[in-house]
């Protein structure tokens, strides 16, 4: 175990996010390519997964394999809004698909997402709640480790079949695409301009400092302790189920956020975004990026995605293998990932540590 | 003196098997008791059952005048238990202050405790336990970085942060040098008085150091309850314990 340096300095974090995020939000002041600010707000939801995957399993110690479910259902109840934005009351009330499937009314489920501000609140607000009462479910059992990533996998697989069976619903295998942007208080959302990628950037931002800030509090610490030892926290007076629960569904809240604004971005949602090649690939991400850090988490995903899109073209379907070795990599000799590199690299800059006793340095939560 | 806690006939069965068998059992109010016995007598079932980490067969457990019997062991903990384990358990990825700041479970709601920030919690407390358990100088460093001995008092420092009615001290001084041994003994009678405390314990010196009364544990029941001398005489004990030296060989 290594000495604390500056990477456990909470000031110097604190100043590592700030610079982190202006330098992204100043991209496009430098480039005006509406396409590649497409792909780039694309990363930022690629970064708010990463984010729900270090805080529940980097910092509460449950490896969900099934963030996809709450990035999905909030991907639909999304393009269920932006459908409904484009229909009309009167003169054409059901999306072309539903008649397709010969329905003859819109189906009571799709009725609220006539108004958009409902649409956005059951996007984020169902997952919240599957979130809460499938976390009661596990972790009142005491499940842990492999038997929660194994139940929340299979969920996932449920989410997904429904997903694609339901077509006069979900629209099955094709999935919903609708024809207009994100219209809010007026102002579209063009998903090929600055504004959607400052958007994405934006949800990021906010949802990181949240969670920093959160880490910070004793609700943080406790999660952390609970991560080493439930048993411990049990006897110390902690409901550890009510803990668990409530960072399970915080992490869907998280996740339902990335999947709202994906929609936004995409202009499209279909049963992919319940793959579960996708949600483990969320979890490769913050694990090679550091999952102890969310700064590292998210920086793994952009990295990991922006190598994708850049060589994966050459390497074709090579590339997952390369993604393999390189996960195996890191589990096997680098726990703690990228970040942990960093950590040892920015040792060598000198960094004297303040009157011990009530110094900043904490590094219990090094790099969070 | 007012009993704080009171087991009657209480059981616990696997099977036909009991591990612990109609057991009756009262520590008074500021008390330091020893519970001692061979292997498998079925002394840290009896702590299983006090905590709630094992729910009786049968039987009734009364604490501070409220039973306790088969309640979720947080429920218990918050009630005034708290135990230290057989294996210290400590949160190996947390610094000893942030063990300890958790230990300060006074409030343990998770909603009110994201809008606490934790350092200026307990501070007075943090102070007092940590001179106690004498870790001014490892308050910065991780749980899983500490020698064995530091362990065991950062864990015993937690359970006295959680400032509990009763401490049940399963084998504190496993694994401890001479002289650390002796430092925990210093700490114990420090507590006597003003907390009650059962400690499981095989070290007869130790038990020598700290106990006023104890109760020795056989197949399940009391074998014999009282002071060291009277304990240690009594031709039961003996018995049990191969007949020829009695306890004070069997550590």
């Amino acid at each position: 175990m290594q000495r604390a340096n500056l990477y456990h300095d909470k000031r110097a974090q604190w100043a590592a996010y700030v610079v982190f995020f202006a330098a992204l939000a100043a991209i496009p002041l430098m480039m005006d390519d509406p396409f590649t600010m497409n792909q780039y707000a694309r990363y930022g939801v690629f970064g708010i997964l990463a984010l729900s995957v270090s805080l529940l399993w980097g910092y509460g110690g449950i490896l969900s394999l099934g963030q996809g479910i709450a990035f999905g259902m909030a991907a639909y109840g999304m393009g269920a809004t932006m459908q409904m934005q484009y229909q009309d009351p009167v003169s054409d009330p059901m999306p072309s698909f539903m008649l397709t499937n010969e329905l003859e009314s819109l189906p009571v489920v799709w009725e609220p997402f006539w108004h958009a501000h409902y649409g956005i609140l059951l996007a984020i607000g169902v997952p919240v709640l599957f979130f809460i009462i499938f976390g009661i479910l596990m972790f009142q059992a005491r499940l842990a480790g492999a038997f929660v990533a194994i139940m929340t996998l299979a969920m996932l697989g449920a989410w997904y079949s429904m997903a694609y069976d339901m077509q006069p619903y979900t629209a099955g295998f094709n999935g919903i695409s609708p024809p207009n942007a994100f219209v809010a208080f007026g102002v579209e959302v063009d998903p090929y301009s600055n504004l959607i990628y400052w958007t994405s950037l934006g949800v990021l931002c906010f949802l990181t400092l949240s969670i920093k800030a959160l880490l910070q509090t004793k609700f943080g610490t406790v999660i952390q302790a609970i991560r080493d030892d439930p048993e411990r926290a049990r006897f110390l007076g902690y409901n550890v189920a009510y803990y668990q629960t409530v960072l399970f569904a915080l992490a869907g809240l998280i996740a339902a956020f990335a999947g709202v604004v994906w929609v936004m971005i995409s202009q499209y949602v279909s049963p992919t975004e319940l793959d579960i090649f996708f949600s483990i690939s969320i979890v490769i991400w913050a694990a090679v990026g550091g999952r102890m850090s969310l700064f590292g988490a998210i920086f793994g995903a952009m990295f990991i995605k922006a190598s994708e899109s850049y060589m994966g073209d050459e390497f074709q379907a090579t590339w997952f293998v390369i993604l393999g070795v390189v996960f195996i990599v890191v589990v096997r000799f680098l726990p703690k990932g990228i970040a942990g590199l960093f950590e040892i690299a920015i040792g060598f800059i000198p960094y004297r540590v303040k009157g011990s006793s009530r110094s900043g340095v904490d590094t219990s939560s090094a790099g969070d | 003196m007012s009993v704080i806690l009171e087991l009657t006939d209480v059981s616990k069965a696997y099977d036909q098997f009991k591990v612990v068998d109609g057991f009756n059992f009262k520590v008074n109010q500021g008390e330091l008791r020893c519970l001692l016995g061979p292997n498998g007598a079925g002394k840290t079932t009896t702590i299983d059952l006090i905590t709630g980490r094992q729910k009786a067969t049968s039987g009734k457990i009364m604490f501070d005048g409220r039973e306790i019997t088969g309640l979720r062991e947080d429920k218990i903990a918050r009630r005034g238990v708290g135990r230290k384990f057989q294996v210290p358990a400590v949160f190996k990825e947390l610094t000893v202050r942030n063990n300890l700041r958790v230990a300060f479970s006074n409030n343990t709601d998770p909603f009110a405790n994201m809008i606490r920030f934790s350092r200026k919690e307990g501070r007075e407390r943090l102070r007092q336990v940590v001179e106690l358990a004498g870790l001014q100088d490892r308050l910065d460093v991780l749980g899983g970085n500490l020698s064995h001995g530091e362990t065991q008092w950062l864990e015993i420092g937690m359970v006295l942060t959680q400032n509990p009615k009763l401490l049940l001290m399963d084998e504190p001084t496993a694994g401890m040098t001479e002289q650390e041994t002796q430092k925990t003994s210093e700490i114990f009678n420090r507590l006597k008085g003003e907390h009650t405390l059962i400690v499981v314990e095989h070290d007869m010196a130790f038990v020598r150091e700290i106990a006023d009364v104890i109760t020795l544990m056989h197949l399940g029941k009391t074998l014999a309850e009282g002071p060291m001398e009277i304990v240690e005489n009594d031709p039961k004990v003996k018995e049990v314990y191969l007949g020829s030296e009695g306890i004070t060989s069997a550590a």
